[in-house]
């Protein structure tokens, strides 16, 4: 078998080996329902038969409906600002510091980099098996952008992605080699520099005194707009920057077949040349892709253990929350240890400060009815942080069991009952959720206009502020009760879907379901609070009024709350003590 | 002391460790040793509290681990291979950390000189990302030394470390047996356990093969030949193969 034979052999067989992984792990329940929801989830998403029929003046549509119809003026425009775009992306490329590094696994290092394999084979090797990506990017950004399959907008995102690949790696290769003092000596680099300089200072003033300025006329409407950019993309360098970069999207954007092969031919050759480009490129490659694959194996490596935060940076110690006692509430001391893993912002002294502020600036912009738009865009951003925290802080504070889940055999050995581990574990999202969801709560009523607040008696303010804010603790509880219950009660699974990073149809449905469980679950969870508060509300409003109602309904909600959040906490700490992690965990 | 009695672990059908039975008493050092898959981790996981066993009895200083695992817990350490740290937690946070949940009270008196001993001192503000392979290690044997226990439990106490490190923790495994208390480790390194054990275990296919102190264990595998190792022993006991 000749060297290329046995590169292309490594890439099919790893392509083989990989397909077929998965399509065995599909025996296992978890990843057969996974994989049929991920599937049911793509048939909806993009290929569901939709009413509406696509455009038939914009090409590539699919089955299942289309973007919006536009005109061949708009869409002159589209592709203008799209050249654009695609022409900014790639000279930022040439700003970002980045050194020559092509992208090897650690095991395709070890075994090629001895290997005789010349420096021009890897590089082949290494485009060839990027491909894979680009076309599966391809595809996917072809569903997501045309909500139907066709072949020349695949083909079309394809030559875009891969270009750009190219000329990432290529522009890699030339900063290194003119950042080299053996490659390139300092006065010949100091000559490209400043010819290079000359250049972009010459185009950018070309472009200042040709390129006008929006005017407000200009920005009256969309379609003023669209006019304004049609004429300015016109203008000045802009024709020569952005001719290459229509070269590359004019495949994507041809209206037929027949305009998609002509347009494919210059693709392909501004393709071409950066492929030769990259290959002809005389710099060493080795070291930085040692460097990467490392980088990349701890980034992994860390994402498997379950810390997405920390995927391989540098962590820096930090200050303790408070002062530890060696004696006391041992739950204490996991909220201690998991504050330590959480920003400085969400620190008890920080969360105080922001209540501070938030309490000063709302107080003030609460008595300028004159600020009514300021206040009410505060009271909107409030209302939406508040509710977005409710809902969604859960999966974003993951300072509990989910986190310390790789540490479980260490935890067990501790002189603990479970209860006490899954008491302290979920102290901490508890408490950062609770004070921001708080300062959220207090800024939507001190600026809340247009709800009827400012016309409330104050004492009913006050009353319905300190009414929410005492069930926030507990509705909080309830709801990182579920994640954490779940990690305990299926930890494969949520190490699957929450902690390997792992991809693919099969999993993405597993986070589906994993989300809708998690919804339901709390909703049943809420239901006797609910109904008891509910009930009592009514029979007391009807008794005593309405604010001794308010006052027995929040209490009501708080201890039935409360109940479940603990009956909660003592079934997990049970279920924790009997988890046998090595059974539970193995693959 | 470590006591455990007709200890079983299951799991689904497939039987890692059946019926052992065997007693460590203080200043005793137990070396666990079988081929692998000879269950000795899941004995040493069953031991510390990590794992339910299916069946059997296990005391630690005295307390029943399954029915008062809190007391059982207070007298024990267990070190696993791979020393697991917290990642945000420096030196000296983990050793706060650790005393708040044992209750050590003036925990710094403590600390300070096992840091010392332990040559990490000089590190006591780190992250365990700034440490290397044996200073995690070393840091993990502190956590676990700083209540004192008397039942100590080392899973590979050797992975990893440099021939200075392997050395010295030697020498604290017999420090801390002289000290009286009563240690269990495994170890494929048959020579570390030459050189700590009092007494050893052989496992097979997670059941007992022989057990004793080293003597008795050695007259019986040794075939009458004084000079035989503990290697040769082991290959005659375990007939030279996994299964």
């Amino acid at each position: 078998m000749s060297l290329s034979g046995a590169l292309l052999y490594l890439r099919a067989a790893s392509l083989w080996g990989a397909v077929r992984s998965r399509v065995l792990r599909l025996k296992q329940p978890k990843y057969l329902l996974g994989a049929v929801v991920g599937v049911a989830y793509f048939y909806f998403f993009f290929f569901r038969p939709r009413g509406v029929v696509g455009p038939r003046g914009m090409p590539g549509n699919g089955a299942g409906g289309g973007l919006p119809t536009v005109s061949a003026e708009t869409l002159l425009v589209i592709i203008g600002v799209a050249a654009l775009a695609l022409f900014l992306v790639a000279l930022i490329s040439w700003f970002v510091p980045r050194q020559a590094a092509l992208a090897f696994s650690e095991a395709e290092i070890a075994f090629l980099f001895p290997a005789p394999v010349s420096r021009r084979m890897l590089i082949h090797y290494r485009i060839l098996s990027s491909q894979f990506r680009l076309v599966l990017t391809a595809i996917i950004f072809t569903l997501i952008f045309r909500r139907g399959i066709t072949l020349t907008h695949a083909v079309g995102w394809w030559v875009i992605l891969a270009t750009l690949n190219l000329h990432f790696t290529a522009s890699s290769f030339v900063t290194t080699r003119l950042l080299n003092r053996t490659l390139t000596p300092p006065a010949r680099r100091n000559v490209i520099l400043v010819v290079a300089g000359v250049v972009v200072l010459a185009l950018v003033a070309w472009g200042w005194v040709t390129i006008d300025p929006p005017t407000a006329s200009d920005l009256r409407s969309g379609g003023a707009l669209g006019n304004y950019v049609a004429v300015q993309l016109d203008r000045g360098p802009l024709p020569w920057l952005l001719a290459i970069p229509r070269l590359t999207l004019a495949p994507y954007f041809a209206a037929d077949a027949h305009a998609f092969l002509l347009a494919l031919g210059p693709a392909l050759v501004v393709l071409g040349i950066h492929y030769f480009w990259v290959l002809h490129s005389e710099v060493s490659f080795e070291e930085a892709s040692i460097s990467r694959a490392e980088k990349r194996a701890a980034r992994v490596r860390a994402v498997q253990q379950g810390d997405w935060r920390n995927q391989g940076q540098t962590l820096k110690p930090q200050r303790p929350p408070f002062n530890l006692a060696s004696t006391g509430r041992p739950e204490v001391a996991f909220l201690w240890k998991n504050l330590l893993s959480t920003s400085a912002l969400f620190r008890p002294v920080s969360l105080l400060v922001t209540a501070v502020v938030v309490f000063a600036v709302g107080s003030w912009l609460g008595r300028r009815p004159d600020l009514e738009s300021a206040r009410s865009i505060a009271a909107g951003f409030g209302t939406a942080f508040f509710t977005i925290l409710l809902l969604f802080g859960p999966q974003m504070a993951r300072q509990d069991l989910r986190t310390d889940l790789k540490n479980a055999d260490i935890l067990k050995t501790y002189p603990l009952r479970g209860w006490q581990i899954v008491l302290g574990q979920l102290l901490t999202p508890i408490f950062v959720l609770s004070a921001v969801t708080w300062v959220a709560l207090l800024a939507v009523a001190l600026v809340a206009p247009g709800m009827g607040f400012e016309s409330q008696n104050p004492f009913l303010r006050a009353a319905l502020l300190i009414g929410a804010a005492v069930l926030v603790p507990p509705f909080v509880a309830l709801q990182l009760l579920v994640p954490n219950a779940a990690a305990v009660i299926f930890p494969a699974w949520v190490q699957t879907v929450s902690n390997r990073g792992e991809h693919g149809l099969d999993v993405m449905g597993q986070r589906i379901i994993f989300m809708a469980g998690q919804l339901l679950v709390t909703a049943l969870a809420l239901l006797p609070a609910a109904i008891v508060g509910g009930v009592l509300y009514l029979l007391v409003s009807w008794l005593a009024g309405f604010t001794l109602a308010f006052i027995v309904s929040v209490i009501a909600l708080f201890a039935v709350l409360s109940a479940e959040v603990w009956a909660g906490v003592r079934l997990l700490g049970d279920r924790f003590e009997e988890f046998d992690l090595s059974a539970e965990l193995r693959p | 002391m470590i006591e455990i009695s007709g200890l079983s672990k299951l799991f689904g059908d497939f039987t890692a460790v059946r019926d052992l039975s065997f007693r460590v008493g203080p200043g005793e050092v137990l070396g666990l040793v079988g081929p692998n898959g000879a269950g000795k981790t899941t004995t040493l996981r069953a031991l510390a509290g990590i794992i339910p066993p299916t069946s059997g009895s296990i005391f630690i200083g005295g307390n029943d681990l399954l029915k008062d695992p809190i007391s059982a817990k207070r007298h024990l350490a267990f070190f696993p291979d791979e020393p697991r740290l917290f990642d945000y937690l420096t030196v000296r946070q983990h050793l706060t950390f650790v005393a708040r949940l044992y209750g050590v009270r003036d925990h710094e008196m403590i600390a300070q000189p096992l840091l010392e001993e332990l040559e990490i001192a000089d590190r006591a503000d780190r992250l365990p990302a700034e440490l290397s392979r044996g200073m995690k290690q070393k840091l993990a044997i502190a956590c676990g030394l700083l209540h004192s226990p008397t039942a100590l439990i080392f899973d590979e106490p050797l992975t990893g470390l440099d021939p200075l490190g392997i050395r010295r923790m030697k020498d604290s495994i017999l420090r801390r047996a002289r000290a009286g208390a009563a240690i269990v480790l495994s170890s494929h390194l048959l020579h570390l356990l030459e050189e700590v054990c009092s007494h050893v275990l052989i496992l097979k296919k997670g059941e007992r093969i022989a057990g004793g102190t080293m003597a008795e264990v050695h007259a019986q595998f040794s075939d009458g030949n004084p000079s035989a190792s503990l290697e040769d022993v082991f290959i005659r006991a375990t007939g030279g193969s996994e299964n």
